[in-house]
This record gives structure tokens, sequence and C-alpha cells, in this order.
């Protein structure tokens, strides 16, 4: 896969590769209710042992869900609102990760892309690569 | 009175579900796509129907869904999943509601068997908010993948493709003047590359979109070929391109508003024959109409 060569930097933990292949054998009968038509690679073990991403940032990416879904103003989001039960379909998601590397300036790794399931998970992701940036 | 109360229910279980037509089987050269149209379905009675048929885990996933729209998809798609699986098994009738389904290990939905018989019936669905489909083979894994040919996109065509997809195909798409036909490209691109990565059935890890190319095979309509990209280690690292077979592709538009792309596993007896794609509007219980036949090289 293509690495990204940008000036950004592109989310590599090495410490956790050796756990991330561990995770290919995901349990089978975790029902993903919505997805009926992807599904989904195996989870990002970094993601689950991160802290919880701050207000600003999640409420930062419903707007960008918001725009993206198109949804109405009485669609509640919190930041366990999942994409997919909010009607994004694999494009939806890809754009809004598109949305979310401009308006953080980050970059995200595909594998990584796919991962996003919930505002939460993206809000923490936007956190985790904004910390790994090399100071201004 | 145990007894009789469960006569009860046995009658208007048996009363309630019509029987579903049972349907042949595709052959190792076709795929058939079932499609149904939500818009279609209107009756609250009909759609109390379909929601019987859900196991208590699909009930839930429907009852997520954020709005009644987005829950009646949802409900559509099941039930076009599992009363078009229990047509095609010809040797008895079958119950749709006895399905059952389990995910492969990277997470694509089968049926599972549960060794009754060791069927060699694939499928995968996908939707839109306007179209929901179903592709069914047999023997070969099958990927499908349908976008209203109106979305549009939000980001910029070209930098959304320099993002995601190969080099060759953002080449392709740059060579496109006007910006409504670009668009079009692009999506017809999107669904292809969808139906592969969903047919190869590992997840997007596993063949991430800009490692591969489609290209449309020359002089044909809707035919397409697959190439991969890897880079060979060497100093300058080189990129080689492998176009042999494995994978068909077909694209065509459907229901006038939508394209859909089909890929299946080349059958390794019959590499490189034509294949065949029987497509049919449907609404579960009420009626199926076919729609086309077509031979894809």
């Amino acid at each position: 896969m293509a690495s990204p060569s940008t000036s950004s930097l592109s989310f590599k933990a090495p410490s956790i590769q050796s756990t991330r292949t561990s995770q290919v054998l995901r349990k089978p009968l975790s029902f993903q209710p919505i997805s009926f038509g992807r599904f989904q690679s195996s989870k990002n073990l970094r993601l689950q042992i991160s802290c919880a991403a701050k207000p600003e940032t999640v409420q930062k990416v419903s707007d960008i869900v918001r725009e993206q879904l198109a949804l109405s103003a009485d669609t509640a989001l919190t930041a366990e609102s999942k994409f997919s039960a909010l009607g994004a379909d694999s494009l939806d998601t890809v754009e809004i990760v598109m949305a979310l590397e401009e308006k953080f300036n980050i970059s995200v790794e595909e594998a990584d892309a796919q991962n996003i399931t919930t505002i939460q998970e993206a809000a923490d992701l936007i956190e985790d690569l904004a910390q790994k940036k090399p100071a201004a | 009175m145990r007894i009789s109360v469960m006569s009860q229910m046995h009658r208007s279980f048996s009363i309630d579900l019509p029987s579903l037509i049972p349907l042949q089987l595709p052959s190792r050269r076709e795929t058939h796509l079932w499609y149904v149209i939500p818009d279609e379905v209107k009756s609250t009675s009909l759609l109390k129907r379909y929601s019987q048929l859900l196991s208590p885990i699909e009930k839930d996933g429907v009852d997520q869904m954020r709005g009644d729209e987005l829950k009646k998809n949802a409900l559509l798609a099941r039930t076009l999943v599992r009363t078009t699986i229990a047509r095609y098994q010809t040797n008895k009738e079958v119950d749709p509601r006895s399905l059952m389904f389990k995910k492969n290990v990277y997470g694509k939905p089968e049926v599972d068997w549960q060794n009754c018989n060791n069927q060699p019936l694939h499928f995968n669905i996908s939707h839109t908010d306007s179209l929901i489909a179903c592709g069914v083979t047999v023997h070969v894994p099958v990927g499908i993948d349908v976008e209203d040919k109106e979305r549009k996109i939000k980001h910029d065509v070209l930098a959304f493709a320099k993002r995601f997809y190969s080099a060759d195909e953002v080449n392709v798409l740059a060579t496109i003047l006007d910006p409504e036909v670009q668009r079009k490209e692009f999506i017809k691109l999107w669904t292809l590359k969808e139906a592969y990565v969903k047919a190869l059935g590992k997840g997007f890890s596993a063949a991430p979109f800009n490692t591969f190319t489609i290209q449309s095979m020359p002089g044909t309509e809707g035919a397409y070929n697959l190439c991969k990209t890897s880079e060979v280690t060497a100093d300058p690292p080189e990129e080689t391109k492998k176009c042999n077979g494995g994978w068909k592709f077909a694209l065509f538009d459907l229901a006038d508003s939508h394209y859909a792309a089909v890929c299946t596993e080349d059958d390794q007896a019959n590499e490189g024959a034509p294949t065949k794609i029987i497509v049919r509007k449907t609404i579960p219980f009420v009626e199926d109409q076919l729609i086309s036949e077509r031979i894809f090289l």
C-alpha cells in the first residue's frame, strides 16, 4: 500500500504491529447489524486503549458527519453514534475521513479509515494523530 | 392445554407466511442479481410480515437505524437476502426464517448451512437509499455494489481519486474534461472496486483501493479487467502490474437510476469464458420481474 509522502505525519505504531496481526482472527459472532453490504476488517487495538477525545473534537466530528450525511437538525448525534446507523455507506465513510483530514490537518491510513465506525472512534483517531505530529 | 396452545401457534405461523416460489440455481457461468425498490413496497402489513422473518439480532439491527426510511431499508435488505436464498433450495421448501448467517474470519456475511448440505451458493448485498440488491452465484465468490448515478461527491473528484485510487485510474479520470462525465466515471470505478473487495471477502486492508487498477476492456461494453500493482523490492523499487485473470467484472445500468458492478471469481475450469448476468426486480412474496439477461465477456 502506498504510504503518503506528504509533510503531515501518518500514523505508525511499531509496537502495536504484532498485536494488530493477532487481531485478524476476530470473533465471527460479533454481529455488525447494519453493514450488510460491507464488512469490517479487524479493529485497531490502539483505538481501544487511547484516552477518550475532548468534547470539542467530538463536536467537530459530529458537525462533519452531519454535513456529509445531510442529517436533519433533529437527528441527535452522540459520541456513540454509529455511521452505519445514520445511513453512511462506504463512500460516505471515506468522504467523512477526507473531511476530517482537511479539518484537522492529519493523514489517515486506509486501514484506519475503514475501521472508523462511530463518532467517538473518529475523534479518538484524530487526537492520536494530532498528538503525534512534530511540534511546529 | 399446552398442546392446543402450540398447535394454535403452529397454525398462525403457517397461515401468515405465504409460500415462496422456488428458483433454479444459477449455472456456474451465471450471476443472478435481484433488487428491490423501497418506494415500491408500501404495504404496512407486508412490511410486518417481513419483520417476522428476521432473527432477533437482525431486528435489533433494524431498530438501531436512525429514522423510518433507514429502518425500512434495513428490513428490506434482510428480507431480500432471506427470501432469495430460501427460494434457491429446490430440494425442499425452506422457511426463510430458518436460515442462519455467520461471518467469515474477515467479517464477510455468509450463510451458515449448519452442516445440512454442502451448498455451493454464494451471495452478496449492496444498498443505496433507493435500491437494494442481492447477487447470487454458485461455486464462486461474488461481490456487488450499486450506487445512485446522480450521487454527488462532496470533494473534488480528482483529489478524491488521487487520495484513494491507483495512479493509473487517476490518469484515466484526469483525461476526462467534462466534470459530469468525470464524476460518473469516478462512481463507476468506485462500484467496480467495491465489488472486487467484497468478492475477495478479506476486508479492505487486504486490498487497499490504491493497490489495484480496474480498467475497461477495449472494444467491449461493460467488461473490465483487474490489474494488481505490487512493488518489487529492487533498487530503485519497481512497480509491476499483473493483469491476468482471476476475477471477472461487469458494470451496467440498473433501473435507469443506478450503476451496478458485479465481480465474480473466475472459475478455473472455465477461465476466460463469458459470464451471464440475469437481473430481476422483486417484491418478496408478491412478484418477480425479469429485467434483463446479458452476456459479459
